[in-house]
């Protein structure tokens, strides 16, 4: 082999093998996790996409499934998953069901990533990072409390609540997780929440306040029964001032924010977030809606005749149409709200049988809106059951399409009331949705008992 | 090709130096002449042959193929050599005498027989030590298929061959062995001319029902030869991506003198089968029956005519209406396919190079309406020797494959034919419609439209002809390799070559189509993937004495490839851009995206070590280092070795047989591996959103996937044995082999729990086992006037998916096919509720729960394994009788054992909805006492224990055997006689079908079946399922050919 030979044999051979070079592709377009997150402003991101997914859960979604649990919508037109969740026969591979947990996991991680790398930020100011965690925390209560509340029986199912919830993520880990209890799920919602109401911001934009903290724990205590300690925080947010009653019905505002909004969905010109709304509901766009009132609940309205305001929002017929967000094509969809407030304070009171003059004032208010001042007004001398009764109506009608009907004849049935929904008992097993069916894929996840429920 | 011959040589070396020791004695003696002719096989002059004495006393042959040269008397070493044919070796001692040596070359198409391709050169077949099947030009340009893997069906053993469906254009399946891969792509390796090539199937995802098919650019007339490779011994050259079977191919290359070829051939194709959809009066009445069942009274409501509250009178009115109409969808849907294609062909061969020229235009029209796929392809292979030592081989392919593209199986087409298109749907209103004040909303004349329950917008004759759909791929695979050769039998090598391919489908969505606008939407979606290869190698072969010989090859190689692509929408527009680009300035709207960039890349280094003792002991070790960039560096390099042995017992001189004519044992063992996982699945990635997604005006980020950096190689150890026997001077031959595959650190794309934030994740994972016997037959059954050959090939292969960590069976799933992992079942299995029977009493469908009870609840707790797609035999048995000018060829091809997941029944025979029904349905349970296959009949799920919502019957009631003899091919030829002074030679006609008939008990449309797939894990996990998917075609063609 002459040194030619030798040469060129050596340069192909070692030519190539100083080349580890070449082996080195990152993807573009993203961020590689490493590199993701290096300041504080990361982490903001970080916080502002879990509202985003938030927004993705409660610009309709949400509210419409747990509406189509309940007594208030009737059967869909033709929408399969609909139809599902409205038999309450929901198995893992119904869609809808599935990709409503996913999210709230999607947010329940990403907040626990915010939480979990403050300490890789550098110069990360306390007062910010104290902040970020109650956001986090804010955020990662609303999904589990969110998620308990669809995929297990209620709080009060079990003496103990040691019945199945869901899985309770605190770390962001990929760990398979089993169902924590639902009393496990509700201390920790409430460890977050108080955790957030100490810490967070009196203002901040559209986003998490401590009076939206508060509100949140109003609404978690109420449905802990617990109706000593919503009311105190119901009281709170009502006594800050903050916040006051719109002077109209409509809460569902095109680019301003309700004054009664505690917090809420924020749609834009260019992000419409409510688009389920939108496009299920509005009667006005479709001869045929997705969705209507079930005539149940029409019947319930037209109790109160054409003097209430709120006779409005539907049309009756074969189908009560829903005319609550006609002529909209996007808006800000409250969640936590005054209304909400003062009728959590109102039942929890009569429930108590205490200050009912309070009680009967939060009612009065909010039937004067609906019928006019001094219309319709609840007597002063109510009883406490008269009080109850009074805020259960204004309740169900006031969070007509929120979506919060159902969990509270939940948890009236949990505290030993004969509930029935539709002609089943509270607790048939498929009032609580089937899991996606990823959570299936690793041995030993307990999954809902299906059906029953026709 | 003349190259290869230099392994012909064994000796050369050692005669080398014998030669020139004895030119040193006797260089003193007086010149003498040595002179003579140099012919082909044929007799023929070789104008321009080399002849070179003693390495360096060489003249090349006249035109009369005569060459004269002056010699000194004593012992002399003469090559002769002409590119294209094999070189000989000549001693001889000249006396004071002039001598005459005469010389033959053999064409390397002889050499061809006698040696295989193998990864990286050739091989002796005698020498060859691993599993590798050859399949030649004439096997797979003598079947008409659209694509050149089709052709493979049946041809050998162990290489399981699906055809595609009637879509023109859709790609076949190809199995090596069985499946070794879950979640990574499970195909063989393609290579051409050493480049191993794209082979992405998902270009465009499963758009349209369809899959691209990557290897549709080839010209199946550019192709010399075939080679699959099947074991570690064969594949370990190919270390990192040789689990799953390697695919040579090579293609044709020039050779002495000049010759053209042409072929043409014209046919048409119509669907092997046909679906008996109901027709209007058939399928209202069987709606009736379900309406009554259900307890409804009067009329049954029909979808885009009534609902179910309407009052009884307008039921009864548009039931009486809807009678009056009856369309037959399957006959508006399908057709008579045209097919023609023309192939021509030169190759010319001189002293210092040759070529090989082709071009070919190739026009198939499937039987579905409006659907072709038509390739324009060239190729030119050029070799030109410069030096004796130096020599230049260039190939390039351009090919066009234009695909006139329609809705098929679930996307519409003859789909919605068989699925939501009932018959007293018109195909266009008879008459104009008017409202109920009067206004004409729909003219006559004008389409029927209606919606799926997706909300697509559906009437298959109004798609089609109104929809403008067009792919197109273009495609070039070229190469470039310089081979120097300093000293005899040792070669360096240096490859590079380049693999594009731009897939580009542009669609057009009119408004006619739409309720919400007049005018239309375009849509152009391109990709490219571009591939690089470079390559570098050394082999040396060195005879040890006169029994023993060595052979090395070292070699290093680098790929890598990029992937990238855009999609533009264009809102508003009148007319398809791509036909007119005018038409898209005039766009209300233009979107644009991005396709997010992928690459990854190989670097390898190889060698390959052969020993031979006595010509009949045959040894073998390869390894190969792999590095990926799709792994991190703790794992990216893998190590894939190979040994094997070879002995050819019949050359034992002690072996005496007059039977036995040829014995040879092998076997092998060794490592492969698998990295086809997507590019970037190790990194835990994050988006920033700047694609402009923000929330309440602020910008976000958040996370993608997780990352797993000790993601790895999927892993494969295999030991194979085989026997190869000839009996009765080799009249038959035949091979059997075993083998055993076990696969390791599986990459499966999990499905994880939800609740940890992600939904999937990629991971090493599963164990995979494949083992089988492989039998290969070869009789020529008679000889002389009447030649009649057999091929017989027959495989079986037991597959299990032996491990899948805690995962359960959901973990990982074949798309919407419901097939999943399961444990001690084959990958592919089917996972569903068990059906049991049809209650005679009451007509409902019976399960059967997990402890083997009936039962009447449907629920998805009791699913189970009720069946897998993977055949328990395959095989192909072909026959050809040759009589005079005349041959009879017939192949047949089968698989035995195999279930299929007939996905659509569950609707077309299931619960009664807007679906029409087939015709099977007819056998129902009607009342107490009947014996039914299928059930009472229902408008509502619930009744059958569906979950409300869901009428997909998902049960084990739509698996049926799917084993099947098909007659693949038939072909009848004639071969012109023609005089040797003929300008033509070689002139044949034949006429030739495909899919003349298929014994099979399955009642679905065609047993054999490869449906659109979602990725490649489906691709794995879904063999032998059918959604809506149109049958393969029978094809009839008149083929003629020649040379001149």
């Amino acid at each position: 082999m002459n040194i030619k030979t030798s040469f060129l044999l050596a340069t192909l051979a070692l030519g190539m093998a100083s080349c580890d070079g070449l082996l080195e592709f990152e993807p573009g377009d993203v961020i590689l996790a490493e590199d993701a997150i290096q300041n504080a402003d990361d982490l903001q991101r970080l916080l502002v996409s879990n509202y985003d997914v938030l927004a993705n859960l409660y610009g309709g979604r949400v509210q419409i499934v747990n509406e189509l649990r309940g007594p208030n919508f009737g059967a869909p037109d033709n929408s399969l998953d609909f139809t599902a969740v409205y038999n309450r026969e929901t198995t893992f591979f119904t869609g809808i069901n599935g990709g409503i947990y996913t999210d709230f996991y999607y947010a329940i991680y990403r907040s626990n990533v915010v939480i979990d790398n403050f300490n890789i930020v550098e110069n990360l100011d306390e007062s910010d990072r104290i902040r970020l965690e109650a956001e986090a925390r804010f955020i990662r209560a609303l999904c589990h409390w969110g998620a308990v509340k669809m995929y297990a029986k209620p709080f009060g199912y079990t003496p103990n609540n040691d019945h199945a919830g869901v899985p309770l993520r605190i770390a962001p880990n990929q760990d398979p997780l089993p169902r924590a209890t639902v009393g496990e799920v509700y201390e920790q919602v409430l460890i977050d929440l108080a955790y957030a109401a100490d810490n967070l911001p009196a203002e901040n934009g559209p986003y998490a306040t401590r009076l939206a903290a508060e509100a949140y724990l109003a609404q978690v205590h109420f449905l802990m029964s617990d109706f000593e300690e919503a009311a105190n925080y119901a009281a709170n947010v009502i006594n800050s001032g903050v916040y006051t009653l719109d002077e109209d019905l409509d809460r569902y505002e095109t680019d301003i924010i309700n004054p009664e909004t505690i917090f809420g969905i924020i749609s834009q010109p260019n992000d419409f977030r409510s688009s389920w709304y939108r496009d299920n509901l509005r009667s006005d766009n479709t001869a045929n809606p997705q969705l209507a009132f079930s005539n149940d609940f029409a019947f319930f309205m037209s109790l109160s005749g054409a003097a209430d305001g709120r006779s409005a929002w539907y049309t009756p017929g074969s189908r009560a149409l829903i005319n609550r967000f006609n002529e909209k094509e996007y808006f800000n969809v409250p969640l936590a709200h005054l209304t909400l407030m003062h009728l959590i304070r109102a039942e929890c009171l009569g429930e108590l049988n205490q200050n009912l003059t309070t009680a009967i004032a939060d009612l009065n208010a909010i039937r004067a809106r609906a019928y006019g001042i001094g219309n319709n007004e609840l007597m002063g001398d109510a009883t406490a059951a008269e009080v109850v009764q009074a805020a259960r109506e204004e309740y169900r009608k006031e969070t007509a399409c929120e979506g919060m009907w159902v969990e509270q004849l939940l948890r009236r049935g949990a505290n030993g009331e004969s509930i029935t929904i539709r002609g089943a008992s509270w607790d048939c097993p498929g009032m609580s949705l089937q899991f996606s069916n990823s959570e299936t894929t690793v041995q030993g996840f307990e999954l809902n008992e299906e059906g029953g429920c026709l | 090709m003349a190259y290869f011959a230099k392994h012909n040589f064994i000796p050369m070396f050692r005669l080398h130096l014998v030669a020139c020791f004895s030119l040193f004695l006797l260089n003193s003696v007086d010149a003498q002449k040595l002179y003579g002719t140099v012919r082909d096989a044929s007799g023929a002059p070789l104008p321009g042959a080399s002849v070179v004495a003693d390495g360096n006393n060489g003249q090349f042959t006249d035109a009369e193929g005569k060459y004269s040269l002056n010699l000194t008397a004593g012992s002399h070493r003469v090559v002769f050599s002409y590119i294209g044919y094999v070189a000989r070796t000549q001693s001889i001692t000249l006396t004071v005498d002039d001598e005459v040596l005469n010389i033959a070359l053999a064409e390397d198409a002889v050499l061809i027989e006698d040696v295989v391709v193998v990864g990286y050169g050739v091989q002796r077949k005698k020498e060859v030590t691993g599993s590798i099947a050859q399949v030649d030009a004439k096997q797979i340009t003598g079947v008409q298929t659209p694509s050149f893997e089709a052709a493979l069906q049946g041809q050998a053993a162990g290489v399981q061959v699906s055809q595609s469906s009637g879509v023109a254009g859709a790609p076949s399946l190809i199995r090596v062995r069985g499946v070794a891969s879950v979640s990574a792509a499970g195909d063989p390796l393609y290579v051409v001319d050493g480049i191993p090539i794209t082979q992405e199937y998902f270009l465009r995802g499963n758009s349209g029902a369809l899959n691209n098919n990557p290897l549709a650019a080839i010209n199946p007339n550019d192709i010399q030869s075939v080679e699959i490779l099947k074991d570690a011994a064969a594949t370990g050259i190919y270390g990192s991506r040789g689990a799953n079977g390697v695919i040579l191919i090579t293609t044709k290359r020039g050779q002495k003198g000049t010759s053209f070829e042409f072929s043409t051939r014209t046919g048409i194709g119509t669907p092997a089968t046909r679906p008996n959809m109901m027709d209007t009066e058939t399928y209202l009445a069987l709606r009736q029956e379900a309406w009554e069942n259900d307890g409804g009274t009067g009329y049954v409501w029909l979808p885009n005519m009534t609902s179910a509250s309407d009052n009884a009178a307008t039921r009864q009115e548009a039931y009486q209406r809807a009678l009056l109409t009856n369309t037959d969808w399957v006959d508006e849907t399908i057709g008579v396919g045209v097919k023609n294609a023309v192939n021509f062909g030169v190759r010319h061969g001189a002293e210092r190079y040759n070529f090989y020229a082709g071009v070919s235009k190739d026009n198939n029209e499937s039987y579905l309406r409006g659907n072709s796929y038509d390739r324009t392809s060239a190729r030119v292979n050029f070799d030109w020797k410069p030096t004796q030592k130096t020599k230049l081989l260039l190939s390039t392919s351009l090919s066009r494959g234009e695909n006139n593209r329609i809705d098929a199986a679930w996307s519409g087409g003859l789909g919605d034919a068989m699925a939501n298109a009932l018959p007293y749907y018109p195909v266009q209103y008879a008459e104009d419609q008017v409202d109920a004040n009067g206004n004409v909303t729909n003219q006559a004349g004008e389409y029927f439209l209606w919606f799926d329950e997706w909300g697509g917008t559906k009437n298959p004759v109004a798609v089609r002809e109104l929809k403008k759909w067009k792919t197109t791929e273009d495609r070039s695979i070229s190469n470039a390799q310089l081979i120097y050769s300093p000293l005899q039998n040792l070669n360096l090598k240096v490859s590079g070559g380049f693999d594009y391919l731009h897939l580009k489908e542009d669609v057009f969505n009119p408004g006619a189509l739409s309720i919400n606008t007049d005018l239309g939407s375009a849509s152009r979606y391109a990709n490219y993937v571009l591939n690089w290869n470079y390559s570098a190698t050394a082999d040396y072969h060195l005879d040890l004495d006169d029994k023993q010989a060595v052979n090395f090859l070292l070699g290093t190689e680098f790929q890598r490839t990029d992937n990238y692509g855009y999609g533009l929408f264009y809102g508003q527009v009148e007319g398809p851009i791509f036909e007119s680009d005018s038409l898209s300035q005039d766009a209300d709207s233009v979107n644009t995206r991005i396709n997010t960039p992928s690459q990854h890349s190989f670097l390898s280094y190889f060698g390959r070590f052969n020993y031979s003792l006595n010509d009949r002991y045959f040894f073998q070790a390869t390894a190969r280092i792999d590095g990926s960039s799709r792994f991190g560096r703790e794992s990216r390099y893998g190590f894939f070795p190979s040994v094997s042995a070879g002995w050819v017992v019949s050359d034992e001189a002690w072996f005496q047989s007059e039977t036995i004519s040829f014995l040879k044992v092998r076997s092998s063992m060794g490592l492969t591996g698998n990295a086809a996982l997507p590019d970037y699945a190790r990194f835990g990635t994050y988006s920033a959103a700047d694609n402009g997604t923000t929330y309440a005006g602020d910008s976000i980020l958040y996370p993608l996937q997780p990352e797993n950096p000790t993601l790895r190689w999927e892993t494969s150890r295999t030991v194979d044995a085989s026997v190869e026997v000839g009996l009765w001077s080799d009249r038959v031959t035949m091979e059997l082999a075993g083998y055993h595959k076990y696969s390791t650190d599986v990459l499966m794309n999990v499905s994880t729990p939800a609740s940890t934030g992600f939904t999937n994740f990629w991971d090493n994972v599963g164990t995979i086992l494949n083992r089988g016997v492989e039998l290969s037959i070869k009789s020529r059954n008679t000889v002389g006037e009447v030649k009649w050959t057999t091929d017989l090939n027959v495989a079986r292969n037991y597959n299990e998916l032996v491990n899948i960590g805690d995962y359960t069976p959901d973990a990982v799933s074949g798309g919407t096919n419901d097939s999943r992992v399961i444990v001690g079942r084959p990958v592919g299995s089917f996972y569903l509720v068990e059906h049991s029977h049809v209650d005679p009493e009451s007509g409902l469908p019976v399960y059967i729960d997990l402890e083997g009870e009936e039962t009447f609840d449907y629920n998805n707790d009791i699913r189970k394994y009720v069946g897998d797609g993977l055949p328990e035999f395959i095989g192909g048995f072909n026959n050809t009788v040759t009589y005079k000018n005349w041959d009879l060829s017939a192949l047949a091809t089968f698989s035995v054992g195999a279930k299929i997941f007939d996905s659509s029944a569950k609707r077309q025979l299931g619960v009664v909805t807007g679906w029409n029904m087939r015709t099977e349905k007819l056998d129902r349970w009607r009342q107490p006492g009947d014996e039914a296959t299928y059930p009472r009949l229902t408008l509502d799920e619930t009744t059958y224990s569906l979950p409300s919502g869901f009428p997909w019957w998902n049960t084990s009631l739509f698996i049926y055997d799917a084993s099947y003899l098909r007659l693949r091919n038939l072909t009848i030829g004639y071969n012109i006689p023609l005089d040797a002074a003929s300008t033509l030679q070689n002139c044949r006609i034949s006429i030739n079908a495909t899919n003349l008939f298929t014994l099979t008990n399955f009642p679905g449309l065609d047993p054999e079946v490869v449906r659109d797939f979602e990725n490649a894990q489906d691709r794995n996990m879904s063999p032998n399922v059918t959604y809506l998917t149109p049958p393969q075609e029978r094809a009839f063609t008149l083929s003629v050919s020649t040379n001149f």
